[in-house]
């Protein structure tokens, strides 16, 4: 897999998984999985187990927090939830996600007045 | 922010790393499974449902390597992997290993040893507050200086303006009072001290007060201080005890205080039990050093200042008291911890220099080993370097192991250092001061654990860092194509080696010269003709009491019976009483010669003064060369006599001028006690004796009989020179002590002290020669037999190499002798050049403890050529092993070797 790649993937995915958590949470790391292809109706095909790694790096960097429990089917699982931090990030990174998709919409948009 | 929270975090992770894997693994076997299920439940079967869920999941290992790159800390990672991989390369070669660490252990641990007599003579600091601002006054000679002063200049100088807080009293030898309680009768360690003591020592007293200054002036009252452990010891921590009179010395003392246990005065020499006040007359006239002083330099005043005012000062007090100072003399202070120290300092300097070279040897040895091996192991090294190792990873590497190896050894070093440092002093303390009783003030603190991890660290730095450089830049295709036996020690690596081993050779020469000079002073001081005889002598003092040593006719009581009582005892050959021992601290005073003009000042010059009872001569076996000794008959009604040794009478009576004819008179008008001396006819001349040190040559002495000493000077003395017993035998002299003592309890009542032998004062006289001699052979033997096993390994590594060549050699017709000769020339000539270093450097070096040796010049020629030669016997031994081994090769086992 390509570095760059990854990367801009990594960034969107994580921005996904906090707002996923920020809504749902507390939740476990396969209800956010299928939330996220649920919610990209499948456009955004993923390895779920990449979840894993990012959802180490969110609580590493304290904007999520996980405590063992057990889910709808009896499995032992990590549910996850948002930290005053997180939200506070993810505030700021729904906002840049704004600013940027606006400026890349504009730039996609065929009748586009790039002057 | 957030990268320091995940730096922590990540940190923390390595302690808990198994669970986080076992969490990690748990998740993740749940997600699939739950993966799985879903599949199964959309009707695939369960051989396709885990394909599927698997796929969906994307490389389940994958996953988890990029987890873990999330929760570890690359670079704490590598460190933990490289002293993982440290410690397993160690244990797998434990002969190195071991050699390595204990030839390590060796030099740190000396290192370690003399530094916390360093740490504890000079660094610590004094045990109480400002110890840097607390100066001792100092009488200065020409080129010297002590930290002694008279009461008349104590009470003169107390008034300068850059000092306060004055205090006068006497260290270290204090004297004792004999405390009884019915029968039993205790002498316990006074300090008599002035009022200021307290203030300027900063001593807590936790019941009670200090001396006022009423106290503290002739005649005051008698009052008391005591130590804490003798109120808890003595008087079971009684808290009504202040106010309680006790009886010390026969006389009546009131209890005003207890001085706190905190109060460590321990270093200073015998700890203080009580506390007497010094009572020192304010216009005292008295000029006979007798006590110590200190005060504390006013705040904003520089020591500088401090001296300069005291050396004005002597200008003044000349002046004031005109021929009260000898000609060259004057005043100025010290710290006090540096007075205290006086040159003990220098024989620490040179013990620190000598054993610092014993650790550059154990470097450069065990670099040796460390290159040695690090050619062997150049194949797996470029081994790493072909498999992407950067060569700063692998320098890393080689630097985990050397340090790993200088940590172990210096942890064993802290081990041989302080045990060996505790038995080397608890059998001579060498007379060190502020080590405490048999050196139990020596102890590992923090300065001496620093001390030991910084050259632990140090050394397995600089000798791993070479070896480490050198392997890590070796080209790697040669490396890689040689068989794995490490024929690639290129030419480079040897010569690095062979100077190693030259340097080695060089500095434990130098070191050996060294050693065997302080050897030579010490056979010398043993050899030297003392002028006075000790074997079977035995000697011990004791202290009368206050009231009895007022008296000289009491005293001399107490002796005539002694010595009548001592002589009838079986064994005894003669017996006498002396105010000191030969060797030991014995008072000096000034004389004038009747009816001989003045020249300069009331006095002709200055001897020893010793009081004796007859048969002190005979005791020692003293010669008399001309006119009488002492007898019975030389008491207080006979004429006043006195006796003068050879070097008196050569160094005042020119010849045809007789000094039997001759009188003088002894520090009258110089010292106060001396008021009521009057003028004494020589009637005798005695052989000299070495009676200041072994080392110094004799100067004048006096000797006048006990029972003519005037009252004052027996009062004033009996603390600082009671009674010394001095009892020669015919069987050995310690077996003599318990009658002896019986005899005289019953004379006197009072228990005696420092019972020994008159050997044992003259060994103790030179502890401290004996201290260094000891330290510097076992330091020069160490570097010896380093630099022997660095030659050996390099010459035994080298023949090991050349193997193959050895084998063609032999092969090709060469005689055994002719390989041995190659192989001894080889190595002889890394001797020789290490001793053509090592004798200059050394010629060089010895000026530095010229001030050690007696009997023997510093560049003595005999040692000069002797200890070549030992090194060189000693270095042939080493090479002639390998050698042997060299000509004995199998030219066949050899060969195929390749």
């Amino acid at each position: 897999m390509n570095d760059e790649k990854s990367d801009i993937l990594n960034g969107t995915l994580a921005l996904m998984t906090l707002r996923t958590i920020d809504v749902l949470g507390p939740i476990h790391g396969y209800a956010i999985a299928r939330r996220i292809e649920q919610v990209s109706q499948g456009v955004l095909a993923m390895n779920q187990g990449t979840l894993y790694p990012m959802l180490l790096s969110l609580q590493q960097a304290g904007w999520i927090a996980s405590k063992w429990g057990v889910s709808d089917t009896g499995r032992k699982v990590k549910f996850y939830s948002i930290t005053k931090a997180g939200k506070k990030q993810l505030a700021a990174e729904t906002e840049n996600w704004h600013r940027i998709s606006s400026v890349i919409a504009r730039f996609a948009d065929p009748k586009g007045n790039l002057s | 922010m957030t990268r320091i929270r995940t730096l922590l975090s990540r940190v923390l992770a390595v302690f808990g790393r198994a669970e986080i894997e076992v969490e990690m693994n748990e998740e993740i076997r749940s997600h699939v499974e739950e993966l799985e299920e879903d599949y199964r439940r959309s009707g695939l079967s369960a051989q396709e449902a885990h394909r599927r869920a698997v796929l969906a999941f994307g490389g389940i290992e994958q996953v988890k390597e990029r987890y873990r790159d999330r929760y570890r800390l690359p670079a704490l990672d590598s460190v933990l992997q490289d002293l993982v991989f440290a410690a397993r390369m160690l244990v797998k070669h434990p002969g190195f290993t071991v050699t390595a660490i204990v030839t390590l252990a060796l030099g740190i641990g000396g290192n370690t040893a003399i530094f916390s007599i360093v740490n504890a003579v000079l660094l610590k600091p004094a045990p109480f507050p400002d110890p840097d601002r607390v100066v001792m006054f100092m009488t200065t000679g020409p080129g010297t200086q002590v930290s002694i002063t008279s009461p008349a200049r104590f009470q003169y100088l107390r008034t300068l303006s850059t000092i306060q807080d004055v205090a006068a009293f006497r260290m270290g030898d204090t004297g004792v009072l004999t405390y009884t309680v019915g029968t039993a009768t205790e002498s316990l360690h006074r300090a008599a001290v002035s009022a200021e003591y307290f203030k300027l020592f900063e001593v807590p007293i936790v019941q009670g007060r200090g001396f006022s200054r009423e106290e503290d002036l002739p005649n005051g009252p008698k009052v008391v201080l005591i130590s804490y452990n003798l109120w808890a010891r003595r008087f079971a921590s009684d808290p009504n005890i202040i106010g309680e009179t006790l009886q010390l010395s026969g006389e009546p003392y009131v209890v005003i205080g207890i001085v706190g246990p905190t109060f460590d005065a321990s270093e200073f020499g015998p700890v203080p039990e009580v506390w007497t006040a010094f009572q020192l007359d304010p216009n005292s006239t008295d000029q006979g050093q007798s006590l110590q002083a200190a005060g504390r330099l006013k705040p904003g005043i520089t020591l500088e200042e401090a001296k300069e005012e005291f050396k004005k000062a002597a200008a003044d007090y000349r002046q004031a008291f005109p021929n009260a100072l000898l000609h060259g003399v004057g005043f100025s202070v010290e710290p006090i911890q540096q007075a205290l120290v006086g040159n003990a300092r220098d024989t620490l300097l040179v013990l620190s220099g000598a054993v610092s070279l014993v650790l550059l040897i154990a470097c450069a040895n065990v670099a040796n080993l460390l290159l040695m091996r690090a050619t062997s192991r150049t194949r797996e090294i470029a081994i790493r370097a072909v498999l992407g190792a950067g060569r700063g990873r692998m320098i890393r590497q080689l630097l985990t192991e050397t340090v790993l190896l200088s940590l172990a050894g210096g942890s064993l070093g802290i081990l041989f250092g302080i045990w060996g440092m505790r038995t080397l002093l608890s059998v001579n303390a060498a007379g060190l001061p502020r080590v405490g009783v048999d050196g139990t003030l020596v102890d590992l603190d923090w300065r001496v654990l620093g001390f030991t991890l910084f050259i632990s660290l140090g050394t397995g730095m600089v000798f791993g860092l070479i070896p480490g450089l050198q392997a890590s830049r070796s080209d790697l295709n040669p490396s890689l194509k040689e068989s794995g036996r490490g024929m690639g020690a290129t030419l480079k690596q040897n010569y690095f080696r062979s100077m190693l081993v030259v340097a080695e050779i060089a500095l434990s020469v130098t070191l050996l010269i060294g050693s065997s000079l302080f050897i030579r002073a010490q056979l010398a001081l043993s050899a030297v003709d003392s002028g006075f005889q000790t074997t079977n002598v035995l000697t011990m003092r004791m202290y009368v009491t206050k009231q009895r040593s007022q008296h000289t006719a009491e005293v001399a009581e107490v002796v005539n019976e002694g010595i009548d009582r001592i002589r009838s005892l079986p064994g005894v050959v003669d017996v006498a009483a002396t105010s000191s021992l030969p060797l030991q601290l014995a008072p000096g005073g000034p004389f004038r010669i009747i009816g001989r003009p003045l020249v300069s000042g009331p006095f002709h010059g200055g001897a020893l003064w010793t009081s004796i009872s007859s048969g002190y001569f005979q005791v020692f076996r003293i010669p008399i060369k001309r006119g009488r000794a002492f007898t019975d008959r030389d008491d207080a009604s006979a004429p006043p006599v006195v006796i003068i040794n050879e070097s008196m009478a050569k160094q005042y009576w020119t010849k045809g001028d007789d000094p039997l004819n001759a009188r003088i008179l002894i520090a009258k008008g110089f010292a106060k006690q001396f008021d009521d001396e009057p003028e004494r006819q020589i009637v005798g001349i005695i052989g000299d004796i070495r009676d200041r040190a072994l080392s110094l040559e004799p100067g004048p002495s006096m000797y006048v009989p006990q029972a003519q000493v005037p009252d004052a000077v027996t009062a004033r003395g009996a603390n600082n020179f009671p009674i010394t017993w001095v009892i020669r035998g015919n069987v050995a002299p310690l077996s003599l002590s318990r009658a002896v003592q019986e005899q005289l309890r019953q004379v006197a009542g009072q228990p005696l002290s420092e019972i020994q032998t008159m050997d044992n004062v003259v060994s103790s006289s030179i502890s401290r020669q004996r201290f260094n001699t000891l330290l510097m052979t076992v330091f020069a033997c160490l570097a010896l037999a380093l630099a022997a096993i660095g030659i050996y390994g390099l010459m035994a590594y080298s023949v090991e190499q050349r193997t193959p060549e050895i084998g063609i050699r032999l092969a090709l017709g060469a005689e055994a002798a002719e390989i041995r000769r190659i192989i001894m020339f080889q190595g002889m000539r890394l001797v020789v050049f290490g001793i053509v270093i090592g004798v200059p450097l050394a010629f060089n070096l010895t000026k530095f403890i010229q001030g050690f040796l007696f009997g023997v010049e510093p560049r003595d020629p005999i040692t000069f050529v002797t200890i070549p030669v030992l090194v060189s016997v000693t270095a042939l031994l080493a090479v002639w092993l390998p050698a042997r081994r060299a000509s004995r090769t199998c030219p066949l086992d050899a060969l195929r070797y390749e």
